[in-house]
C-alpha cells in the first residue's frame, strides 16, 4: 500500500507541471492587460506600458513562465497584481472558509444523504422511497442562487435567526460562533449534493440487492438489518465513496454561486474575480493549488476504495 | 423547508449558545465603556488600491475620501473650495498661483503637514498621477516659498487649475514626503496610506473589509458643511466597507441588520424599496453618463462625420434608458454633455439627439456613402447599462439598415481591445461626474477613440487659456455644439444610482454626492 500511495503521489508532479504550463498559456493568451485595469479609463498608452514594465509583463513569455516556475519552486508564487499581497497569502486567507464551508456542507451531506439513501433503498417501491425519489429529484434540480436567495430571505430578514453573509474570520478573530455565518450557504449547498448522494447510495445498493450473494446470505437466514448493512451497504460504498470525494474537492475548490450570494470570501470568488481582474499570479498559483486538492482527494478516494475492496489492491478482475 | 427550517433552527440554537459565554464577555465590558459605533458600508466590489494618485476606481474614492485629502475639494454646487489651503493669490493674470496652506494641520503619523509634503505629492502626481499630467502639462514649474507657502507657475493661464486639484479621483491628495518622494506609478503599499483626513487607514482584510478608524487629531476647517467641503467631524468610531458583489445581498443585508449602508441597487428595486419601512433610499447625485464610442483614427468612421451624424439620428435615447434603467425618476434623457445641475448645462448643438428618425438617418447614410459595410460595435457584459443599451441600439440600427457586427466581452478584453484601433468602430462605456469637461476623456487625443481634429484643437487651447468663467461657457458652449457635429461620441443621458441605508444611520440629507461620505453622520 505504501508503494502505491509513493507511487501515486510521484505522477503527481508531472501532472502539475502540465496544468501549470496550460494555466499560463491560457490567461496569457486571453486579451486584456492587468496594467489597463489598474490605472483605469484616463491612463495614457505610455503610463500603461510603463506600469507593465515595473510588473514584468513586457518579456517573452516563456521567461515570465521560467521565472514563475523558478520561484514556485522556491514556495514563492510571486504577488497579487491586484492585492499586492504575496499569492499565497491571499489564498490562505480565502482557504479558511472554503475549507470551514466544504467540512460544513460535507457533514450535512453525509448526515442527509447516506442515511436517507439507505432508507430510500431498504423500502425499495414503497411510498416513503417514492417519496424520497421526488423531493430528491426536486432538491437536485433547484438553483443555488434561488434556494439561497430564499433562505437568507427567510431566515436571515424576517426570522432574523442567522447573518444574511459575510464570514469573520475565526482564526482572526477566535470566535467559533461565527460558524453560524456558513450555516445558510453550507445549507443551501448541501441541498443538491445531498439529492445526488441520496440518488448514488439508493442506485448502488439497488444494484448490489440483485447479487447472488445477496440472495445467500439472506437465504441462510440472516437477520434483515445484518444483510442490509454488512452485505449491501458496505458494497456499495464504492461509488458512493468516488461521488463524495469529487464533491468533497468541488467544494473545497470553490463555490461561486454560493459564495457570491452570501458574499463569502472563499475560493470561487477568487478564481472568478482574478480572472476578471487578470490578475495572473493569483490565477496561476490558485489553479495550482485546487490541482494539488484535487490530486490529493483523488488519492485518498483511491486508497480508501482499495482499503473497502481487496479486489481493488490485489488488482483481480470481476465487475464491483 | 420544514427538515431545512428545523435543522436551520437547530444549528443557530446550538451556535447561539456557543457564543453566548462570549456574547456575556463582550456586554460586561460594554457597560464599563460606551461600545464604538460601527459604520457597515456593503460596496459593490474591492478596490485594487486606495492610492487615489494612481487609482481612478470610484470604490476606492468613497472609502479613500475618509483618509486623504487634496488642496481644494467641492461644495454642494460642484465649485471648488478650499480644503487644505487657507488662501490663494492668483498673478500675472493667473499663470502664477501662490498656495497658502492652513497650519497645524496633521498627518496620521502626527507629522505636521508643511509645503515640502505638498511639493513631494504634486511632483509625483504630476509625473505618475492619472489625471496629474493634464495639469503639469501646462505647468513651469512648482516651489517650495516658505514652511506653509508652494507656488504653481503655468506656462500659459491655465483655468480649470483649481477644478483639477480639488477632484480627489485620480487626483492630488497629499502624502508625507517620507512616503511620496520615491513612490512610482505602482500604488503605494497599504502601511503607508497616510492622510490628514478625519478617519485613518487601519486594516485590509482581502475578500472582506477595509477597516478605516476616526482619527482623534483631525484638524477641521471651521465652515459650516457644504458638500464635501467646510467643517467635517467624524461621529462613528469605525468605519467597515465590505464587498457584496450582489445586489440583492447587499439590500437583504441591510433589511436584516448586517450592513447599514448598500450602494448602487438596481434601478428597477427603487419604487418597491422607496416604499419599505425598513430602509432607506438615497439618490446618488454623481451622476453617470453612458456614452458610445466612435473611431476616429481608422476604419469607416475616420473623417466621415456624416455617416456618424446617421448614427445619431437613428437612436431612441428614451427607449435605451428605459431598458437599462428603469424608472424614470433614475434616468433623463438629456443631450447637455454635461448634466443640468451643473453651471456647464447647455443645449447648443443637440439638434440631433434622441431624434428616433430612421429615414433622416438612412438618408444621412446615404449621403455619407454607407453601402452596408460592416460596423463592429463593442460593448462589455460587465455592466448590465452597457450590454442593454448596446442591444437597445444594435436593434434600432439594424433595423435602418446598418450593418452592426455587436461584440460583447468581459471589461478586461475590451479595454485591451479598444486600444487598437484596427478592431473596432464603436465601442460603449460610461463616464462617472467630473467637475470640470476638460476631464473627459474624450478630451484627450490619447483616449481611444482618439478624437483629434484642427477645430477641437483650437476650442480646446482657448477653453484651458480662458480664465472667465462666462466666457468659459461660451468656449465650453462652442465645443459641445463641435461635438454634435463632428461626433466623436454619442451621449445617451444622465443616469442615477441609489442606495438604500438602515433608518439608524442619520445625516446623509435627501441626496449624495458622487462618492458617498459619512462624516457628519451619526448611528442611532
Amino acid at each position: 500500500m505504501l508503494r502505491y500511495v509513493l507511487k501515486r503521489l510521484l505522477s503527481m508532479i508531472p501532472s502539475l507541471f502540465i496544468v501549470s504550463i496550460i494555466v499560463f498559456l491560457f490567461i496569457h493568451f486571453i486579451p486584456g492587460d492587468p496594467a489597463e485595469i489598474l490605472l483605469g479609463d484616463m491612463a495614457t498608452p505610455d503610463q500603461v506600458q510603463q506600469l507593465r514594465q515595473e510588473m514584468g509583463l513586457d518579456k517573452p513569455l516563456y521567461i515570465q513562465y521560467w521565472l514563475w516556475l523558478r520561484n514556485a519552486f522556491r514556495g514563492n508564487l510571486g504577488n497579487s497584481i491586484f492585492f499586492h499581497q504575496p499569492v499565497l497569502s491571499v489564498i490562505f486567507s480565502r482557504a479558511e472558509t472554503s475549507i470551514l464551508l466544504a467540512s460544513m456542507t460535507f457533514i450535512l451531506i453525509l448526515a442527509i444523504g447516506i442515511p436517507v439513501g439507505y432508507i430510500s433503498a431498504t423500502r425499495y417501491g414503497s411510498k416513503l422511497d417514492q417519496f424520497i425519489s421526488s423531493a430528491s429529484m426536486a432538491f437536485a434540480s433547484i438553483p443555488t442562487f434561488w434556494l439561497g436567495l430564499n433562505l437568507m430571505i427567510f431566515f436571515a430578514v424576517y426570522l432574523k435567526l442567522f447573518p444574511s453573509s459575510g464570514f469573520p474570520s475565526i482564526l482572526k478573530e477566535g470566535k467559533l460562533s461565527n460558524l453560524i455565518y456558513l450555516v445558510l450557504p453550507s445549507i443551501t449547498l448541501s441541498a443538491p449534493n445531498s439529492a445526488l448522494v441520496i440518488r448514488i447510495t439508493r442506485a448502488s445498493m439497488l444494484d448490489v440487492m440483485k447479487e447472488d450473494y445477496v440472495r445467500t446470505a439472506r437465504a441462510k437466514g440472516l437477520p434483515e438489518l445484518w444483510v442490509n448493512v454488512k452485505h449491501v451497504f458496505r458494497n456499495s460504498l464504492n461509488a458512493v465513496i468516488s461521488t463524495l470525494g469529487f464533491t468533497f474537492a468541488t467544494l473545497i475548490s470553490g463555490t461561486v454561486v454560493t459564495e457570491t450570494v452570501f458574499s463569502l470570501p472563499g475560493i470561487g470568488r477568487l478564481v472568478v474575480d482574478s480572472i476578471l481582474r487578470r490578475d495572473y499570479p493569483v490565477i496561476q498559483g490558485i489553479i495550482l493549488t485546487i490541482a494539488v486538492v484535487y490530486m490529493i482527494i483523488n488519492l485518498f478516494v483511491d486508497i480508501l476504495n482499495a482499503w473497502l475492496d481487496p479486489r481493488i489492491r490485489t488488482g483481480a478482475g470481476g465487475s464491483v | 423547508m420544514v427538515v431545512i427550517a428545523l435543522c436551520a433552527w437547530a444549528l443557530s440554537t446550538a451556535l447561539y449558545a456557543g457564543g453566548t459565554k462570549e456574547t456575556k464577555k463582550t456586554e460586561a465590558k460594554a457597560t464599563e465603556t460606551a461600545a464604538p459605533k460601527q459604520l457597515r458600508y456593503a460596496t459593490i466590489a474591492e478596490p485594487p488600491s486606495l492610492d487615489q494618485q494612481v487609482i481612478t476606481s470610484d470604490q476606492a474614492t468613497t472609502i479613500a475620501q475618509h483618509v486623504f485629502e487634496g488642496l481644494y475639494t467641492f461644495n454642494s454646487k460642484y465649485d471648488p473650495v478650499p480644503l487644505l489651503v487657507e488662501s490663494e493669490t492668483i498673478a500675472q493674470d493667473g499663470k502664477v498661483i501662490t498656495l497658502n496652506l492652513r497650519q497645524g494641520v496633521k498627518f496620521h503619523n502626527g507629522k505636521e503637514m508643511t509645503s515640502e509634503d505638498v511639493y513631494a505629492s504634486l511632483q509625483r502626481w504630476g509625473k505618475f498621477g492619472v489625471r496629474g499630467p493634464v495639469l503639469f502639462n501646462h505647468v513651469n514649474q512648482v516651489k517650495v516659498l516658505s514652511k506653509y507657502s508652494i507656488q504653481i507657475e503655468f506656462k500659459e493661464p491655465f483655468a480649470p487649475w483649481k477644478s483639477l486639484l480639488a477632484f480627489i479621483n485620480g487626483g492630488a491628495v497629499i502624502y508625507p514626503k517620507e512616503v511620496v518622494e520615491n513612490a512610482t506609478k505602482q500604488p503605494i503599499p497599504e502601511n503607508q496610506y497616510i492622510g490628514t483626513g478625519p478617519y485613518k487607514f487601519v486594516e485590509r482584510n482581502p475578500g472582506r473589509y477595509i477597516m478605516l478608524e476616526k482619527f482623534a487629531n483631525y484638524q477641521s476647517r471651521k465652515e459650516d458643511p457644504d458638500g464635501y467641503g467646510g467643517k467635517r467631524v467624524a461621529l462613528i468610531d469605525k468605519l467597515y466597507f465590505i464587498p457584496v458583489p450582489d445586489v440583492a445581498t447587499r439590500v437583504n443585508g441591510v433589511k436584516a441588520g448586517d450592513y447599514d449602508y448598500a450602494e448602487q441597487i438596481s434601478g428597477d428595486l427603487y419604487e418597491m424599496y422607496s416604499k419599505d419601512s425598513t430602509v432607506r433610499t438615497l439618490l446618488n447625485e454623481g451622476v453617470i453618463m453612458p456614452l458610445m464610442f466612435f473611431n476616429s483614427k481608422e476604419g469607416i468612421f475616420k473623417n466621415n462625420f456624416k455617416l456618424r451624424q446617421a448614427i445619431l439620428a437613428c437612436l431612441d435615447m428614451d427607449a435605451a434608458l428605459q431598458t437599462a434603467v428603469g424608472p424614470q425618476n433614475l434616468w433623463a434623457s438629456n443631450g447637455s454633455i454635461m448634466p443640468k445641475s451643473t453651471s456647464w448645462y447647455t443645449i447648443d448643438g443637440t439638434d440631433l439627439y434622441n431624434k428616433k428618425n430612421p429615414s433622416l438617418a438612412k438618408s444621412l447614410a446615404a449621403e455619407a456613402g454607407y453601402k452596408g459595410e460592416k460596423i463592429t460595435f463593442m460593448v462589455s457584459s460587465a455592466y448590465k447599462i452597457h450590454a442593454d443599451i448596446g442591444m437597445v441600439f444594435s436593434k434600432t440600427l439594424r433595423d435602418a439598415g446598418f450593418n452592426i457586427d455587436l461584440q460583447v466581452y468581459d471589461w478586461a478584453t475590451l479595454v485591451s481591445k479598444r486600444g487598437d484601433s484596427k478592431q473596432w468602430d464603436m465601442f460603449f462605456t460610461h463616464h462617472g461626474f467630473i467637475p470640470d469637461p476638460i476631464l473627459f476623456t474624450f478630451m484627450s487625443e490619447a483616449y481611444p477613440g482618439w478624437w483629434n481634429t484642427p477645430e477641437k484643437a483650437k476650442l480646446t487651447e482657448e477653453f484651458t487659456v480662458t480664465m472667465d468663467p462666462k466666457k468659459r461657457l461660451e468656449v465650453w458652449k462652442k465645443i459641445q455644439s463641435l461635438i454634435y457635429q463632428q461626433i466623436p461620441i454619442v451621449k445617451v443621458g444622465d443616469v442615477y444610482n441609489f442606495d438604500v441605508y438602515t433608518p439608524r444611520l442619520k445625516g446623509l440629507g435627501t441626496t449624495q454626492l458622487i462618492w458617498p461620505k459619512f462624516w457628519g453622520c451619526s448611528l442611532e
